[in-house]
């Protein structure tokens, strides 16, 4: 239905069905003239509001977005309302990395009682929204594509990884590899040049293993589909991160993995990797030296630095060892955390929140949907039932619309609030180059600035912010109504 | 689906800023809709009839009526289209009034949201489930949480009624704070005398198992089935051996332990037996201050004992016991007045609490019932009264009144001038709040047959003037001057606050409680007893503060509404919970962790784990709907696909 005349806006309510809900109410039986803008949506609870019921809002049209519940400590279901506050919070510091402005979503606590206070809280955010007038639309901007500046300064020394003593590692499997299954690592791909997963199961598949610079995939995604049988792992410092989130979440048993581990040096983006060899035959061969390869591609040299050529991720690892392991090879390496603002976030954040909305589009553009970025992503453990491709329920449709695309980065960087170590596999596998880790490094942003800089994949035993709550939030506060 | 879409006028309620028909004309066009009318009064016989007619006419499966708050009206019309045979939950509310008429003048406006409004209805209409409750066994027995007035009211009265009581105490004696008072108002008649009766009740009725020195530990389960830990504090006196004799407080040498049950208004003995009424009528020792639990030797007491009832060795008990019911009756503690520094803060031994004044006044108090003021034991001639001390003071954050204050002290002030004709009391108050029955008379005979001097003001300052007194400097706004009493005793009628630990046990309890501690009711009004939690209900201060005939209304009411529940034999659940689509569910356990109501489990099926929801437990609040990442989890009757079809209706463009 069109929005009546031009004079009104689209705002959204969600409401709670005991404080909130009641307010208004009460607001109506009081007479307490309001705008015509707000249409409500009952809800039993804020705690029932998934975050992305907002997103989904935001991006089909709503201008504004409004929230109330129970104040806190008065949810009729003594806690959602403490549940929803964080991830509401989280939520609202996500959407500027979209392109949308925060302040066109706002939540607030109203009580059954307090019909004038809800009577002030809809004629404040209905001036609100009509002052920051019609939302710009996701189609509306012309395409506007930016590349990450992967010029960066590493906080430690990146190296190949070449000291490492791969023999003891391949020693230390085939002494444990009979009471376990399989062992997953990494062996040589089509070339010397790349690598692909290994599922080691006999000391002859234990010699194929590999490592250095282009051990790139993390195989903590295997992991979850041999939960219950005895299974040994090869990590590199953020694969165990993965490991550890697996652990917290019951995906795996501690007692069935056996972790191996050796420090890593960094790996190598292989999308510029690739963009540097350029169309090639055979590659000849790869040398290795301390700071960097060469890779002799139909007779041509080219040389790699690591300090170059990293992933992104590698330049501000202060990890690299795993955080949990059975058998480590090699000295740990201590590295100092130190400012770091990932490239593909700092892309972002250089941008107004009208180029942003315009990158999104045009990078959105490009996204072929092939749930790539899914399917590496050792976090997505809904496997064959990711809300992407269900009816029941239906979020999001099988359109080949911008909208539905970036919706569903949302969902998958939603979903991973408080979860996502960063590994950056969702990036990695993207066959067309979208920096989606920006939308995930954002979350992990506000996840940590909001929760005592809470970082994932550290502790198995620790409760992931957004499942928990404390009554009294340190790092959240109510907005004032003026 | 074959929807029906009623649009009522409300007389002019929402016809007046509303074009009803109009909305009527629009909802045809919507999917589904057969069925568009507006009527005169929905809720009214003629329009229930005409929607009943309806449903049978246009062999409607889903019913939208358009009308007032469905906090209102909506069981009215869950009723109306189950009595037509359609299921309960095929229907669904659209708030025009409340929410459109009576907020915004601009008709056109008005009308178009209206039509939203019955769209969204509808659309969300078209994604729901004909639902049913499920019935279960009650367990009929009640938990009793404190055993003051209040809960030995709904004690005595569920046990009455035929019901077993678990009624658990965590003083050592039941009887609460009215057990500690000398009198009661308005009749001034003696609370030992009508209250002690009641204990003894308490103690001999069949039907009720008592729990004293004993606190609740745990509670899980639900309405008709709860299981409650309850840990029995060590008394290191076998209570099953002590006859109460008290031969042993007699020769406790641990003279000095301060009297919790005398609000340490003087010392007793290490063991001893609260008061002379007290039920149980056991000894108890203080394990702080017991020399043969302190230092290992002395071991008087267990010399002594007739029956050899003492244990020295004696450890908490945990026992469980299943019921199916809880009434929460904790009562309240006062504040720690000492925050308020111009009362000397606690430096001042004759400025008293109006509890530890009580205890002055009683005969079973440590002074006997003679008035004497702690310092050196002298008979005070000047006795003031500061009212509100903690009660309507936002500076300290208490902003509320503590209700029964202003009555106790012209109680006091009347029994003052019993026990000293010579004596002058004044009472500096700010108001006086007398609505109860015999009330205002009351506080009238303390003023006008006994001569209490009543002086409308605050005191900024207590001190003494070195001579044995107190300098008590305030100011009589009615005058507009300032005065100063020289008093030899002051008692400050100090604010409640709910009892200590209340918040601890809200948790337990899964009910709510506000920033002071009180527990919250389901509704200011109308259901003061019950809590949002099914089978939880409350009685007495813990709920707001209340004076002794309130708190024992609240008790009688609580155990109306045991009785109530436990006159039937199967209790039904509300469908509207969330169920679990295994073959979705990887058994990551995040509902789990986030359940407030511990209503998710983990089963096996085939070899694998899932989670599973408990469905008497849920409460139907949907936080696990929102936190499964894969949807598996669904809350019935607000679906991620209802909710989404709402949002969808709404933002399309």
């Amino acid at each position: 239905m069109p929005v009546l005349n031009g004079k009104e806006l689209r705002i959204v309510g969600f409401l709670c069905n005991w404080c909130s809900y009641g307010g208004a109410d009460t607001a109506g039986t009081a007479r307490a003239g309001q705008p015509t803008d707000l249409r409500i949506i009952r809800v039993p609870c804020s705690g029932r509001i998934d975050p992305l019921f907002i997103v989904k809002a935001l991006l089909n049209g709503a201008d504004g977005v409004l929230v109330s519940g129970c104040h806190p400590r008065d949810c009729h279901y003594a806690a959602g309302n403490f549940y929803a506050r964080r991830r509401l919070e989280v939520l609202k510091q996500f959407l500027p990395v979209l392109g949308i402005d925060d302040r066109r979503f706002e939540y607030t606590w109203v009580s059954a009682s307090e019909g004038q206070r809800w009577q002030h809280v809809v004629q404040t955010f209905t001036k609100r929204i009509h002052d920051l007038g019609p939302a710009p639309k996701l189609e509306d901007p012309e395409p506007l594509l930016k590349v990450v500046d992967m010029a960066l300064t590493s906080l430690r020394p990146l190296g190949t990884g070449q000291k490492n003593k791969l023999d003891e590692l391949k020693a230390a499997i085939k002494a444990k590899l009979p009471e376990l299954e399989l062992v997953i690592g990494w062996q040589q791909g089509y070339d010397a040049a790349r690598t692909v997963p290994l599922f080691m199961r006999t000391p002859e598949d234990v010699d194929k293993l590999v490592w250095g610079p282009f051990n790139v995939n993390n195989p903590a995604v295997y992991l979850p589909q041999y939960k219950g049988k005895k299974v040994g792992i090869v990590v590199k410092g953020c694969d165990a991160k993965s490991v550890v989130e697996l652990l917290q979440e019951n995906l795996i048993n501690r007692e069935d993995v056996t972790i191996f581990a050796m420090p890593c040096e960094g790996t190598l983006d292989m999308a510029r990797v690739n963009q540097e060899l350029g169309r090639y035959t055979t590659i000849d061969k790869v040398e290795y030296d301390e700071a960097g390869v060469t890779i002799t591609a139909d007779g041509k040299e080219h040389r790699f630095c690591m300090n170059d050529y990293a992933q992104g991720k590698c330049y501000g690892c202060t990890m690299p060892t795993a955080v949990i392991s059975d058998t480590l090879i090699g000295t740990p390496t201590e590295v100092k955390p130190g400012p770091y603002t990932p490239p593909e976030l700092a892309l972002l954040d250089s941008m107004s929140l009208d180029e942003r909305l315009a990158f999104w589009r045009g990078q959105m553009e490009r996204c072929i949907r092939c749930y790539a970025c899914r399917n590496a992503c050792p976090m997505c453990v809904c496997r064959d039932y990711c809300i992407a491709e269900s009816r029941e329920p239906h979020w999001i449709s099988q359109d080949d619309s911008t909208r539905d695309k970036l919706f569903f980065q949302t969902i998958h960087a939603m979903h991973l609030a408080g979860r996502c170590t960063g590994c950056g596999e969702c990036q990695r596998a993207c066959p067309v180059g979208i920096p989606i880790l920006a939308l995930r490094q954002q979350i992990a942003r506000a996840v940590g600035q909001l929760f005592d800089g809470y970082k994932s994949g550290v502790d198995p035993e620790a409760v992931p912010p957004l499942l928990g709550y404390e009554v009294e939030e340190k790092n959240i506060h109510e907005r004032e109504w003026k | 689906m074959r929807i029906g879409v009623f649009i009522c006028h409300c007389g002019s309620n929402i016809a007046g800023t509303v074009d009803c028909a109009k909305v009527a004309e629009n909802a045809r066009m919507f999917p589904d809709v057969v069925l568009a009318q507006d009527i005169m009064y929905t809720c009214a016989e003629p329009g229930q009839a005409a929607i009943e007619a309806a449903i049978h006419e246009h062999k409607l499966d889903g019913v939208v009526v358009a009308s007032c708050s469905p906090r209102i009206h909506e069981p009215t019309f869950r009723r109306t289209v189950e009595r037509a045979g359609l299921n309960r939950y095929m229907f669904e509310m659209a708030n025009i009034r409340e929410h459109v008429s009576w907020i915004g003048k601009d008709k056109e406006a008005n009308t178009n949201k209206a039509t939203e409004l019955v769209q969204i209805a509808v659309a969300k209409l078209r994604n729901d489930k004909p639902l049913k409750a499920k019935s279960f066994d009650v367990n009929k027995r009640v938990l009793i949480i404190g055993a003051g007035v209040a809960g030995i009211q709904a004690a005595l009265d569920c046990a009455e009624g035929g019901i077993q009581v678990v009624l658990v105490e965590r003083e050592a004696t039941i009887g609460g704070k009215m057990a500690k008072l000398d009198k009661t108002f308005p009749t001034v008649d003696c609370s030992a005398c009508i209250l002690g009766p009641k204990m003894v009740d308490v103690a001999q009725h069949p039907n009720i198992t008592l729990y004293a020195k004993s606190e609740v530990e745990d509670i899980s389960g639900y309405v008709g089935n709860f299981s409650i830990k309850i840990r029995k504090r060590a008394t290191y006196v076998d209570w099953d051996k002590c006859t109460g004799c008290g031969a042993c407080t007699e020769k406790c040498p641990a003279k000095k332990t301060p009297d919790a049950f005398n609000e340490l208004v003087g010392p007793t003995t290490a063991i001893n037996i609260a008061f002379p009424q007290a039920i149980p009528k056991k000894a108890v020792i203080n394990p702080e201050y017991c020399r043969q639990l302190t230092k290992g030797k002395c071991g008087v007491c267990a010399k002594v004992c007739p029956t050899g009832a003492i244990n020295y060795e004696q450890q908490d008990e945990v026992i469980t016991e299943e019921v199916g019911c809880i009434v929460a009756a904790t009562g309240y503690d006062l504040m720690d007045w000492t925050v308020y520094e111009e009362y000397g803060g606690g430096r001042y031994p004759d400025v008293v609490t109006s509890l530890q004044y009580e205890r002055l006044l009683s005969a079973s108090g440590p002074t006997e019932g003679h008035i004497k003021r702690p310092s050196d034991g002298k008979e005070p001639k000047n006795i003031v009264f500061i009212q509100c001390v903690g009660s309507r003071d936002r500076s300290i954050g208490r902003p509320y009144c503590s209700g029964f204050c202003c009555m106790y002290t012209a109680k006091q002030a009347i029994l003052t001038k019993d026990h000293i004709p010579d004596s002058k009391s004044y009472v500096f108050y700010m108001d006086i709040r007398a609505n109860g029955k015999i009330y205002d008379e009351f506080t009238r005979r303390a003023m006008e047959e006994y001569g209490t001097e009543y002086i409308r003001g605050r005191v900024s300052k207590i001190y003494p003037d070195g001579e044995g007194h107190l300098i008590v400097r305030g100011v009589d706004t009615l005058l507009g001057e300032g005065v100063e009493v020289k008093a030899d005793l002051v008692v400050l009628a100090v604010g409640v606050e709910a009892a200590k630990g209340s918040p601890h046990l809200a948790e337990k309890l899964r009910i709510s409680y506000d920033s002071y501690g009180f527990f919250l009711e389901s509704h200011v009004k109308l259901k003061p007893v019950e809590t949002n939690t099914a089978g939880v209900y409350l009685a007495g201060v813990c709920q707001g503060v209340k004076d002794i005939p309130a708190s024992v209304a609240q008790g009688s009411a609580a155990a109306a509404k045991v009785l109530g529940l436990f006159s039937r034999d199967k209790l039904e659940n509300d469908p509207q919970i969330a169920s679990v689509d295994m073959k979705r569910c990887v058994d990551c356990g995040k509902c789990i962790r986030c359940c407030p109501f511990g209503a998710i489990k983990e089963v096996e099926f085939r070899g694998k784990m899932y989670a599973q929801v408990i469905e008497t437990v849920c409460q139907g609040c949907g936080l696990c709907t929102s936190t499964c990442p894969q949807g598996a989890i669904q809350l019935s009757h607000a679906t991620d696909n209802q909710i989404l079809a709402e949002v969808n209706t709404l933002c399309q463009c």
